[in-house]
């Protein structure tokens, strides 16, 4: 998980790093660390540390996950053949090992032998039948293909042998919104906010998955999911603010004529307004106009 | 650090000093063959100084306390990692070549 004092962190790295200042090992090990995907900026300053003799010594043993991590950012970039040279370093150091078995693997993925990559993870699987990461990398492989339907399936056979696994639930409940099956993916989040119940982002991401359910019912559990959000967060998620107003017009114009609706959802929506006014004249003042006559047509404020 | 443990070193003489005054203040009433009615006034101020500077001492010294608030900066969090086991490499990335050609020299 990013927090926010991470997130600074790193952007202040990345710019010190970028504008020539050193520090480039310290940002490797943060991406490491915080496993976000920023492929070009490792793969550039990965390989400048990786082609001066003085600085890779100077890691010493850490040298060897240095040549793992930028194999898979050159992957992720389409420069097979710093890949390919990087894995052959690794391969004459470490001969026998499974994790370079698994790096190879990915690189016949990154060229598209889909075949050649499927046998390689089997033959790797049959000595370890319980590698999860080997498991995933099938998944991957139907997912590359769009072979949607086949990655549900792998997935749901990984997540029968590992349930805690909440990075590969997540995966699942991302496949099923991307095919828009919103009642399966609702499932997924449920079980992730089951897990772990202090991240807000899968609050918001049940929460929005039930907005685009839709129904009365739907709706108000929704509102309750964002309301959870903005707990969790503070108020400083504005898409949390976004998402309590818009349930809250659209309950209002599933409800009209039986007008039950209480005084303290009122509330909530005008509180909702209220706050994201305030965020938007603190942030983007030139923006504000827009934000108000949106409330205005969604009957809040 | 410096003065938070020299304080907390502090702290613990004087506690020491206390248990070392009741301790012959014991002996003198077994001497004077008189009743134990309440500890000697030395005593008891020594005890609450001693405990007011082993806790500002143990309070400091450790480091900083960190927030409990989940809508903290520390602990908020303001996006998921990317799923990097499930990474697939035939994106948009694919048709736009880097910028200058990379080489891992030896």
């Amino acid at each position: 998980m990013v927090t926010k004092t991470e997130e600074t962190e790193l952007n202040r790295l990345e710019n010190q790093v970028d504008n020539g200042g050193g520090g480039a090992w310290e940002y490797l090990c943060l991406v490491k660390k915080l496993k976000v995907r920023r492929s070009d900026k490792v793969l550039k300053h990965g390989l400048s540390i990786l082609n001066d003799p003085k600085r890779r010594s100077a890691l010493g043993p850490e040298v060897w996950t240095l040549y793992e991590q930028v194999a898979t950012a050159a992957m992720d970039c389409h420069c097979l053949d710093v890949a390919q040279d990087c894995i052959k370093v690794l391969q004459k150091k470490f001969p026998e090992s499974k994790r370079v078995g698994r790096l190879e693997g990915i690189l016949l993925e990154a060229k598209g032998s889909w075949a050649e990559a499927e046998k390689a993870y089997s033959s790797l699987l049959e000595d370890n039948p319980l590698d999860p990461v080997l498991h995933k990398r099938r998944v991957a492989i139907a997912k590359a293909q769009g072979n949607f339907p086949g990655a549900i399936e792998w997935l749901n056979k990984y997540l029968e042998i590992f349930m805690a696994d909440h990075d590969a639930w997540r995966e699942l409940a991302e496949i099923y919104v991307s095919l828009q099956m919103y009642k399966q993916a609702a499932f997924c989040y449920e079980e992730l906010i089951l897990s772990q119940p202090t991240v807000p982002l899968y609050h918001l991401a049940y929460a929005d998955v039930l907005y685009t359910l839709g129904g009365l019912d739907n709706l108000q559990t929704a509102k309750k999911y964002y309301a959870s959000t903005i707990d969790l967060t503070g108020g400083k998620n504005t898409k949390a603010l976004f998402g309590i107003c818009l349930c809250s017009s659209a309950t209002a114009q599933l409800t009209k004529g039986r007008n039950k609706e209480d005084k303290e959802s009122l509330d909530l929506q005008y509180l909702a307004g209220a706050a994201l006014e305030k965020n938007y004249k603190q942030r983007a003042p030139d923006k504000l106009s827009v934000l108000s006559s949106a409330l205005k047509s969604l009957k809040i404020s | 650090m410096g003065v938070g443990f020299v304080v907390g070193v502090l702290g613990v003489v004087i506690l020491a000093h206390a248990a070392y005054s009741t301790v012959q203040y014991r002996g003198l009433l077994k001497i004077m063959e008189e009743e134990f009615s309440n500890p000697p006034m030395n005593v008891v101020v020594e005890l609450l100084l001693g405990l007011v500077l082993c806790m500002w001492a143990a309070l400091t010294v450790p480091g900083k306390f960190m927030s409990i608030h989940p809508d903290s900066e520390d602990n908020r969090m303001v996006s998921l990692p990317g799923n990097l086991e499930f990474m697939i490499f035939n994106h948009r990335g694919k048709v736009f070549p880097s910028e200058v050609d990379m080489k891992l020299k030896h």
